[in-house]
């Protein structure tokens, strides 16, 4: 609620303010996301809360997930300053945008009822069209249409899946439909829906057969805008769909193996696709598309052990994320993306490197890091669920092999030295994007190291739900 | 004098020092760099000849590290524990002294980033010092990827300044160092899969979770599931060890990398897929190790003698070695799969006398390198006029590496073929050890015709200002042949600690 306050006060600042003051627009997003988080103290959470008419609820769960989206968005808030400069007099738009987009993904998690729940995704999905296109150049256009297209394609199924499941139960609230279907033999009909809902909202992970649009997408868009892209919407949909997954669509055996299909799929395409890539964005997207796919392949084989280890890795995985965009941040948008065009920049700027490079090894899964320990506790989980997911598992191992070589061909063109005729990029970093970007690495590391804590949490949260 | 001897002080000192000589703040001077990781190493080798000496091989080492009271990883059962058997007491010693030699044998052959290599070197130390401590699966498999990072930049780094000439193999030394990092993933990648496996199939079927090797009851597993578990740890071993048809990697890592971490990789960490071997299937599921022996026994033969045709072949130095690592390690294998005490002690034992025999060998390919900037067996000739004392101590590693009595690998050799002839799992075992024999030849014909070709002969007229062996050369091979001649006489030091 908080934040719809500050949405308010941002369009209302943008229309009274001049533009010569769009520098105090990102404080603005800022200060209203830290209000949120403490504000999100107070939330009620035991016993699970229900408000407006049943169609929101909150308890732990949710409250995990909106604090790490809001989290997110401080980050990504922070990180927002070079798009704001450019766009200079509607930056007070923009971020009004980026505080709807964050609102509606937190609205995601909570909602109870279909409806809310559809409500919330497009909230999520037009601001999201809106900051894609917001930088400058016919790119960011062509990426905020691709992203329009798919992810309307996407809703009208999901809207499609929807009419099924309350053309059989009879209600589009998320509890009264598990009460009933609970009650109830599964029919054909209804494992038709649950893949119809599974697969509108899968889309904005990027997972097949929804999966192409990321390339176009991430080549297009600026790098603040990515490290919000790669995680809200991420986070949000994997909140809602695991719920969803855990509850009223528990799942019937034919959905369990069409996502798991869908999901091993987009790891083969995506990771095949990274190898002959050159570009050093289009390979985070399709690092983000595998990772979607690994974190989909334990959530689909619903148990609440897994849950508790897709939320672990999920959030592992997002602050890895945000990092890696911090530090394309900071390198520029206008600088060519290609791997080789980092060549060499260890050496001139030792301690931002080290830390990128130890985020995107821990993408890559390689201790001391916290994905290390994500990827290892997230195969636990499939590893669990029986023999007949060993070729899986093993497929997405082999598959891990493939991505690191892709994280390596990232990273090592940095460490090259070069001789004195060739120019090296050099860092123009800001403090908020030294503070990002620091912050995710040591988090990366520390949970690498302890990770005991967080797991007790994830699985508190995931016993809980 | 417990109380001085802490596992956890011998894992992670040469980590803390990494990280030390990395920072900033400690000096980038070359010589400073060098002699005081020179000390740090020479330090932690006496530190672990003295835990070595306080050794009791019925009451091993174990150290548990618990985060605030609680461990690594709870809610899988995953302790962050240590355990010092004889056979990990004995690699950890050899792991300490082959990077003595190696910091060693460091001057020559780096010529900048100091700071970056000591410190990636003593990374490494640590990182194959945990896989050879771990008491628990997830802790062996952190270490084991761990050491990719160091092992990396060892192969593929530039130590040297380039000149033109070289820069192809700047290049090649970064390719096979991806090289050899994909094809450890691959192989660990199985490795996890059996882990996990193992891991959940202990639970389900004894009810406990965890995952420490002395928690695991293999027997009670159904058989099915612990043939596929010994598979997928065995590729994963298979890679490190070599096994044919994942040895690719070896011969251009090794070729490509520095004299040290070339002395490294075949010294020790080769080793730690054999120890892993021992380690998972052996020691802890013996059940499906006996089942799979015979057939790893017949890839042994197949490293033992294939590899042995193609070390003849060969005209790089360094690539003989290599290839001949190789088959030695095909021996070390076919000893673990005798499946019995004389085999395993053998094993053992063919691990520290290959690792003393390849770090020379390494060596002396480094110093006729750094020499006559060719290590083309065709185009050397005659440097043993110019190089007495290299010819000297060439002549007695050879000697010692193709099985000439007096000298470890004689010992180790012969007691492999005894294990494996007493072997009770199968014929197919005796078999292997008897048609392995042709090894002792084999490897006699490549390593003399190294010595022929490169020592012999006319001189070439470029090698005439050749210099002999300088004193960190001379300390480094005397102290190797010293540990090969005190193991060939004295076998019991290590044997011993089997009975």
């Amino acid at each position: 609620m908080c934040l719809a306050g500050f949405i308010i006060l941002q369009l209302v600042l943008s229309m009274f303010l001049s533009p010569r003051f769009y520098r105090y627009a990102r404080l603005v997003s800022i200060i209203g996301i830290a209000l949120s988080i403490v504000l999100l103290s107070t939330v009620q959470t035991e016993p699970q809360y229900f408000g407006f008419k049943n169609t929101i609820m909150s308890d732990s769960y949710t409250l995990l997930f909106d604090f790490v989206i809001l989290v997110c968005g401080f980050l990504v808030a922070l990180l927002s300053r070079g798009i704001v400069k450019t766009i200079k007099q509607s930056a007070y738009t923009f971020h009004a945008i980026l505080l709807s987009a964050i609102f509606g993904a937190m609205n995601m998690v909570s909602a109870n009822d279909f409806l809310t729940l559809f409500v919330s995704i497009e909230i999520l999905s037009f601001s999201t069209y809106f900051l894609i296109a917001a930088s400058k150049g016919y790119y960011s256009k062509e990426a905020s249409f691709k992203y329009l297209i798919t992810s309307a394609v996407a809703t009208g199924v999901f809207l499609f899946g929807v009419s099924y499941l309350y053309g059989i139960t009879g209600s589009i609230n998320i509890s009264e439909i598990y009460e009933i279907v609970s009650s109830q033999e599964p029919s054909i009909m209804y494992s038709i829906s649950s893949i119809l809902i599974v697969l509108g909202l899968i889309a904005k992970l990027a997972v097949f057969p929804f999966a192409n649009w990321i390339i176009d997408v991430y080549k297009g868009t600026e790098t603040s805008v990515l490290a919000f892209l790669s995680t809200i919407p991420k986070l949000a949909m994997f909140g809602i769909l695991c719920r969803l997954l855990v509850f009223p669509l528990s799942s019937t055996f034919e959905l369990t193996f069409a996502v798991a299909i869908m999901s091993l799929v987009t790891a083969l395409w995506a990771n095949t696709y990274a190898i002959r890539e050159d570009n050093v964005k289009v390979i985070l997207a399709c690092s983000a598309s595998a990772n979607s796919s690994y974190v989909l392949l334990a959530a689909c084989l619903v148990s609440v052990y897994n849950l508790s280890t897709v939320i672990f890795y999920l959030i592992c995985y997002v602050l890895m994320n945000i990092a890696a965009f911090a530090f394309l941040n900071m390198y520029g948008d206008r600088n060519p993306m290609g791997v080789k065009s980092f060549k060499g920049m260890f050496h001139k700027n030792h301690g931002l490197v080290a830390a990128y490079a130890v985020v995107i090894i821990g993408l890559a899964g390689i201790p001391i890091t916290s994905g290390f320990i994500a990827k290892i506790y997230l195969f636990t989980a499939i590893a669990n669920s029986g023999l007949i997911f060993v070729p899986f598992l093993l497929a997405l191992l082999m598959l891990t092999v493939v991505a690191l070589y892709y994280y390596l061909k990232i990273l090592l063109p940095m460490f090259e030295e070069c001789d004195k005729n060739t120019e090296v990029a050099v860092l123009n970093p800001v403090f908020s994007q030294k503070f990002v970007l620091v912050i995710a690495a040591i988090a990366t590391v520390l949970i690498g190291v302890y990770p005991e804590k967080l797991i007790e949490l994830c699985r508190f949260i995931a016993y809980n739900i | 004098m417990d109380i001085l001897l802490s596992i956890p002080f011998l894992i992670f000192m040469p980590l803390a020092v990494s990280l030390l000589v990395m920072s900033p703040l400690f000096t980038a001077n070359e010589i400073v760099v060098r002699r005081f990781t020179k000390g740090v190493c020479l330090f932690h080798f006496l530190y672990s000849i003295l835990m070595l000496a306080c050794f009791d091989p019925a009451n091993p080492y174990v150290s548990e590290i618990h985060f605030f009271g609680l461990d690594w990883i709870q809610s899988l059962g995953v302790k962050f524990v240590f355990k010092i058997d004889a056979v990990s007491m004995i690699l950890t010693v050899l792991t300490s002294f082959v990077f003595l030699l190696a910091s060693f044998a460091s001057k020559l052959n780096i010529r900048k980033n100091h700071k970056f290599y000591y410190s990636m070197l003593l990374l490494l130390m640590s990182a194959i010092l945990g896989i050879f401590t771990a008491g628990d699966m997830f802790v062996f498999f952190m270490f084991w990827e761990l050491e990719l990072i160091p092992a990396y930049f060892l192969i593929g780094a530039k130590w040297k300044e380039t000149e033109d000439s070289l820069y192809e193999n700047a290049q090649n030394a970064k390719a096979s160092a991806v090289k050899f990092v994909l094809f450890t993933f691959f192989g660990s990648m199985f490795m996890l899969l059996g882990i996990l496996l193992l891991h959940y199939y202990n639970f389900t079927s004894n009810g406990i979770l965890s995952a420490s090797f002395s928690d695991i009851i293999d027997s009670t597993i159904p058989f099915g599931i612990q043939i596929l578990i010994a598979i997928c740890l065995v590729i994963g071993f298979a890679v490190k060890l070599p096994i044919i048809p994942l040895h690719t990697w070896l011969p251009d890592a090794h070729t490509n990398a520095p004299t040290p971490v070339s002395m490294i990789l075949a010294g020790v960490l080769l080793k730690t897929g054999a120890y892993g071997i021992y380690r998972f299937n052996w020691q802890t599921m013996p059940e499906s190790f006996m089942a799979i022996a015979p057939t790893l026994g017949i890839l042994a033969l197949v490293n033992i003698i294939y590899t042995a045709f193609v070390a003849y072949s060969q005209t790089d130095i360094k690539r003989i070695v290599a290839y001949s690592s190789i088959s030695n390690m095909g021996l070390i294998l076919l000893g673990l799969c005798a499946y019995n005490q004389i085999g395993l002690s053998a094993s053992v034992f063919h691990m520290v006398a290959h690792a003393l025999i390849t770090c020379g060998l390494f060596m002396i390919a480094g110093i006729v390198y750094i020499r006559c900037k060719t290590r083309d067996i065709n185009s050397l000739g005659g440097i043993a006029a110019v190089m007495p004392r290299l010819f000297g101590f060439s002549v007695l590693i050879v000697l010692a590496s193709i099985g000439i009595p007096l000298f470890a690998p004689f010992v180790s050799e012969i007691l492999t073929m005894i294990g494996a002839l007493n072997s009770d799992l199968s014929d197919v075992i005796k078999y292997v050890s008897v048609f392995s024999l042709p090894l002792l030849i084999l490897s006699s014909c490549y390593m003399l015709k190294f010595l022929h070709q490169g020592f012999f002969g006319g001189l070439n007229p470029e090698f005439e200002k050749a210099n002999d062996i300088s004193v960190h050369e001379f300390l480094v091979l005397a102290s190797i042949l010293a540990g090969l001649v005190i193991f060939g006489i004295f076998p019991d030091t290590i044997l011993g600690m089997f009975s």
